[in-house]
C-alpha cells in the first residue's frame, strides 16, 4: 500500500475567518460602548486638567459629520469640593476627521449652553490635586471675622488708659513746693521797705545838710560810698530774687496750664480708645462687598479663572503624567505644526440668573505659539432683564513665559436683586435692589494680574439688622447708603490674585462709629469729665493764690530794685562839690 | 486553564513543528507584553490565526506575559521614555508623528514603544530557546517523563481525562 505524505498548507484559512470575527466583535463592542468609553475618557482627562472630579451626565456621538455632544458637565472646584467651579448644560462640537486621524482634536464649531459658575454639587467632588496654601487663601482675607462687632465699655478703656490729670496735678504740686522753697530761700536776703526808707533818709541827710569845710565834704563822700556799697549788695539780692521768682512763676504757670488742660486731653484720649475698635473696619468695603464682588469677578474673569488653569495644565506634561504603569504620550509637534487641540470657534451661553450672556470665542488652544494667534473672546448683551448694556472683549495666549492676556469690560444698568452681603448673626445685610455700573480692564503678563475697575452702585436699598449697638451702627450706616462707588484693584498671580476694594464707606462708617461710641459712653464720659475737672479745679483753686502772691512779690521786688537803682544813680559828689564851691565863692566875694 | 495546559502538552507530544510552537510563544509574548489595544496586536493576532502557529502555546504565552507585563511596565516605560527622549532620534520621531499611520500605531506612548522594543529584542532569543526546549523535550524527556510514577498517577485523574478527550 502506497503511503502519501500530504504537506499541510502554511495558511490556516479558518483562522482568517476567526480573525475577521474577532475584529468585527471588537468593532461592534467599541461601537456600542463608544459613548461610555468617551464619557470615561473625558471625565478622566478633564478631571486631571481640573485637579478635581469632573462628571458628565451623558455623551452622544454622531459619525457624519463627526460630532460629540456632552450634557450635564460638572467641574468640581478643587478649593470648594462642595461646589462646581463651572457647570455646563450642553456642549456640542464638530470634530475634523482629517485632524483626528493625525491625533489632533480640532473642533470646527462648538456650542455650549447653560454655563453657570459656583453651583452647589449634589455630592462632594473628589479632589485629585490639592491646591497650594497660597491658592487656598481667599481673595479678601479673613472676611467678616475681621470685624470687631463689640462696643468697648468706658471701664475697659479706663483700665487701658493712662489718665494724665492726676499725674499732672501731682507733678504741679511737687513743682510748686520746690519753687516755693527756692523763692523762700532768697526772700530773706531781700532789702525790706524799712531799709529802703532808711537809705532814702540817709541819702537825704547827705545831700541836704550844710557843708562848711572840705573835710565835711570828704566825710559825706565816704559815707555816700558806704551807702552805695549797701545799695549794690541789696540790688544784687533783688536781682537774684527776681531771677528765681520769675523762673518759678513761669514754671508754675506752665504747670498750672498743664493741670487745666489735662482733663480735656484725658477725655480726648478716652474718646480715641473708644474708637480703636473701629480700626478693624477700615476695610469694611472689602469685608462687606468682597464676597459678592468675587462672584461678579468670577464672571468677568471667567476666561482666566476657568480656562487658563486648564490650558496651563494641558500644556504641562508633568501635570498630566498619569499614574505609574500607564506611560506618557510624547508630543513631537513642530513649531509650525497645527496645535494638538483647537476649537476654532465656540459660542458659549452663560446663564446668569434669569438671563443668558452669549460669549463668542475663537482659537481656543493651549498651543498659541504654534497657531500664531491668541484665543479671543467677545461678549455683548443689551437690554435684558439684568442689565441695559454689557461689553466685554479680551484675548489670551499661553507663551513660554506664562499667560499674556488683556480684557476690558463695561457694563451698565445691572439690576441687582436681593443679594446677600453678610449673613452673620451679629450683622445681616442684603442689597434689596440696586443699579450697578462697572467698567475696568485687566491685563495678565507672564501670569501676573494688573488691573483696576470701578463699581458704581446707585439707587441702593439695603436691609441690615444687627444684634448689638456697635453692629447696629454699621447696619444703620448701610441702610442709609444710596450710592456707593467702589474702586477695585487686581494684582498678583493668576491663580492667587490679590483683589482689594476701597470706597468712601470706610470713612463714613468710621465717623458713624466714632459718634456712636461717644454717644454710647456719654454718661460715663460726663462723670469722668467731672472727676477730672474737679481734680484740676481743686489744684488751680489751691495754688492760684500762691501764684498770684509770687507774681506780686516779683512786682514788689521790681519796684524796690527801681528805687535802689534810682538811688544808685544819684550824682551826690557833684551836688556836694557844688555846695562847697558856692560856699567858697561866698566867702571870697564877701572878703 | 487545565484545558489549555492539556492542549499544550498535546502539542508538545504531537508532531507539530517545534518552530510553530516557538513562534507561538514569541507572538504571545509580544502581545502579552505590549498594551492590548494597539494596532500591532491586530497584526499579531492575524499572523497567529492565519498561519499554522500553535494557538495553545500562543494563548498560554500571552496570558503569562500579560501577567509579567504588570511587573515590567516601569521598565517598559523607562526604556520607551529614553528612546523617545533621545536627541538624535528626534527628527525620526517628529517625522513619524506627522504621519497618520504611525500616530495610529501609537509609537509615541512610552510603554507601547518600550514594551515593543524589548519584546522584539527578546523575540529571537525566546524563539531559539523555545525551539531548543521543544526539541530537547521530545528527544530526551518525553519518554522518560511518561515513565515517571507521578505522571502515571496523574494520568489517572481528571487532568488526564481532559487530555485524553482532547486526543479524541
Amino acid at each position: 500500500m502506497e503511503q502519501h505524505t500530504v504537506r499541510r498548507s502554511a495558511f490556516r484559512w479558518p483562522g482568517l475567518v476567526a480573525f475577521l470575527v474577532i475584529v468585527g466583535l471588537i468593532a461592534a463592542f467599541s461601537w456600542l460602548l463608544l459613548d461610555t468609553i468617551l464619557k470615561w475618557s473625558l471625565e478622566r482627562t478633564l478631571g486631571t486638567l481640573n485637579g478635581a472630579e469632573v462628571n458628565i451626565e451623558r455623551v452622544e456621538h454622531q459619525w457624519v459629520p463627526l460630532t460629540v455632544e456632552l450634557s450635564g458637565i460638572q467641574v468640581t472646584d478643587p478649593l470648594q469640593p462642595d461646589f462646581n467651579r463651572v457647570a455646563v448644560g450642553d456642549v456640542r462640537g464638530e470634530l475634523s476627521w482629517e485632524q483626528l486621524l493625525m491625533g489632533r482634536f480640532h473642533f470646527e464649531d462648538v456650542v455650549s449652553t447653560g454655563i453657570r459658575v459656583h453651583t452647589p454639587r449634589a455630592t462632594t467632588g473628589e479632589v485629585y490635586q490639592l491646591p497650594s496654601k497660597e491658592q487656598v487663601g481667599g481673595w479678601f482675607g479673613e472676611g467678616m471675622d475681621k470685624l470687631q462687632l463689640s462696643m468697648p465699655s468706658v471701664d475697659e478703656v479706663m483700665a487701658r488708659v493712662d489718665l494724665r490729670t492726676p499725674a499732672a496735678v501731682a507733678e504741679a504740686k511737687t513743682s510748686f513746693e520746690q519753687q516755693q522753697e527756692r523763692v523762700k530761700a532768697v526772700m530773706d536776703k531781700l532789702p525790706s521797705k524799712e531799709r529802703l526808707a532808711t537809705y532814702e533818709a540817709e541819702l537825704k541827710a547827705l545831700t541836704e545838710g550844710k557843708i562848711e569845710t572840705p573835710v565835711q565834704l570828704q566825710e559825706r563822700k565816704e559815707k555816700f560810698a558806704e551807702l552805695k556799697e549797701k545799695f549794690a549788695a541789696d540790688r544784687q539780692a533783688l536781682q537774684e530774687f527776681k531771677e528765681i521768682a520769675s523762673t518759678a512763676a513761669a514754671e508754675l504757670k506752665t504747670q498750672m496750664e498743664k493741670v487745666k488742660t489735662a482733663p480735656q486731653r484725658d477725655l480726648d484720649r478716652v474718646g480715641e480708645l473708644l474708637q480703636m475698635n473701629s480700626q478693624g473696619l477700615s476695610e469694611i468695603t472689602t469685608v462687606l462687598f468682597g464676597e459678592q464682588a468675587r462672584r461678579w469677578a468670577d464672571y468677568m474673569l471667567l476666561a482666566y479663572e476657568q480656562l487658563a488653569p486648564m490650558l496651563m495644565r494641558s500644556a504641562d506634561e508633568t501635570a498630566l503624567q498619569p499614574p505609574r504603569g500607564e506611560g506618557i504620550w510624547f508630543s513631537f509637534t513642530g513649531s509650525d505644526a497645527p496645535p494638538d487641540f483647537l476649537i476654532k470657534k465656540a459660542r458659549t451661553e452663560f446663564a446668569i440668573g434669569p438671563t443668558v450672556l452669549d460669549v463668542d470665542w475663537a482659537n481656543i488652544t493651549h498651543q498659541h505659539q504654534q497657531l500664531g494667534q491668541p484665543t479671543t473672546f467677545r461678549a455683548r448683551g443689551e437690554n435684558n432683564a439684568l442689565w441695559s448694556s454689557l461689553q466685554l472683549n479680551g484675548e489670551l495666549a499661553l507663551t513660554e513665559a506664562g499667560f499674556d492676556a488683556r480684557q476690558e469690560w463695561r457694563v451698565q444698568g445691572v439690576n441687582l436683586a436681593r443679594t446677600a452681603l453678610s449673613e452673620r448673626s451679629e450683622l445681616a445685610a442684603s442689597i434689596l435692589s440696586a443699579l450697578l455700573d462697572s467698567e475696568g480692564n485687566v491685563a495678565l503678563r507672564n501670569s501676573q494680574f494688573d488691573g483696576n475697575a470701578t463699581l458704581r452702585l446707585a439707587d441702593m436699598v439695603i436691609e441690615a439688622s444687627a444684634e448689638n449697638q456697635w453692629a447696629a451702627v454699621i447696619a444703620k450706616a448701610l441702610e442709609s447708603l444710596q450710592r456707593l462707588d467702589i474702586n477695585a484693584d487686581l494684582k498678583g498671580e493668576l491663580m492667587n490674585p490679590d483683589f482689594s476694594l476701597s470706597s468712601d464707606l470706610d470713612r463714613q462708617l468710621g465717623q458713624a462709629l466714632q459718634a456712636a461710641a461717644k454717644d454710647a459712653a456719654k454718661g460715663e464720659l460726663a462723670n469722668l469729665r467731672q472727676r477730672l475737672t474737679s481734680q484740676s479745679d481743686g489744684f488751680v483753686g489751691e495754688y492760684q493764690e500762691e501764684l498770684t502772691q509770687l507774681t506780686s512779690l516779683l512786682t514788689d521786688a521790681e519796684n524796690r530794685e527801681a528805687r535802689l537803682q534810682e538811688m544808685l544813680e544819684m550824682k551826690l559828689q557833684n551836688q556836694l562839690e557844688d555846695k562847697v564851691k558856692d560856699k567858697l565863692k561866698g566867702l571870697l566875694g564877701n572878703g | 486553564m487545565l484545558t489549555l495546559l492539556a492542549r499544550l502538552l498535546r502539542a508538545l507530544n504531537s508532531e507539530s513543528g517545534a518552530w510553530a510552537l516557538a513562534i507561538a510563544f514569541v507572538l504571545g509574548m509580544i502581545m502579552g507584553f505590549t498594551p492590548l489595544w494597539r494596532v500591532h496586536n491586530l497584526v499579531i493576532l492575524l499572523i497567529a490565526l492565519l498561519f499554522r502557529v500553535n494557538l495553545s502555546g500562543f494563548i498560554l504565552s500571552f496570558v503569562i506575559c500579560s501577567g509579567l507585563a504588570f511587573l515590567l511596565d516601569p521598565v517598559f516605560h523607562q526604556v520607551g521614555f529614553a528612546i523617545l527622549s533621545a536627541e538624535s532620534w528626534q527628527p525620526v520621531w517628529q517625522g513619524m508623528y506627522d504621519s497618520a499611520f504611525w500616530r495610529v500605531v501609537q509609537f509615541h506612548h512610552t510603554i507601547t514603544l518600550g514594551s515593543l522594543v524589548i519584546s522584539l529584542a527578546f523575540a529571537p532569543i525566546l524563539a531559539i530557546l523555545s525551539f531548543w526546549l521543544v526539541t530537547q523535550y521530545r528527544r530526551r524527556i518525553q519518554v522518560w517523563f511518561n515513565k515517571l510514577k507521578i505522571v502515571q498517577a496523574l494520568k489517572a485523574n481528571r487532568f488526564w481525562a481532559v487530555y485524553s478527550n482532547l486526543r479524541g
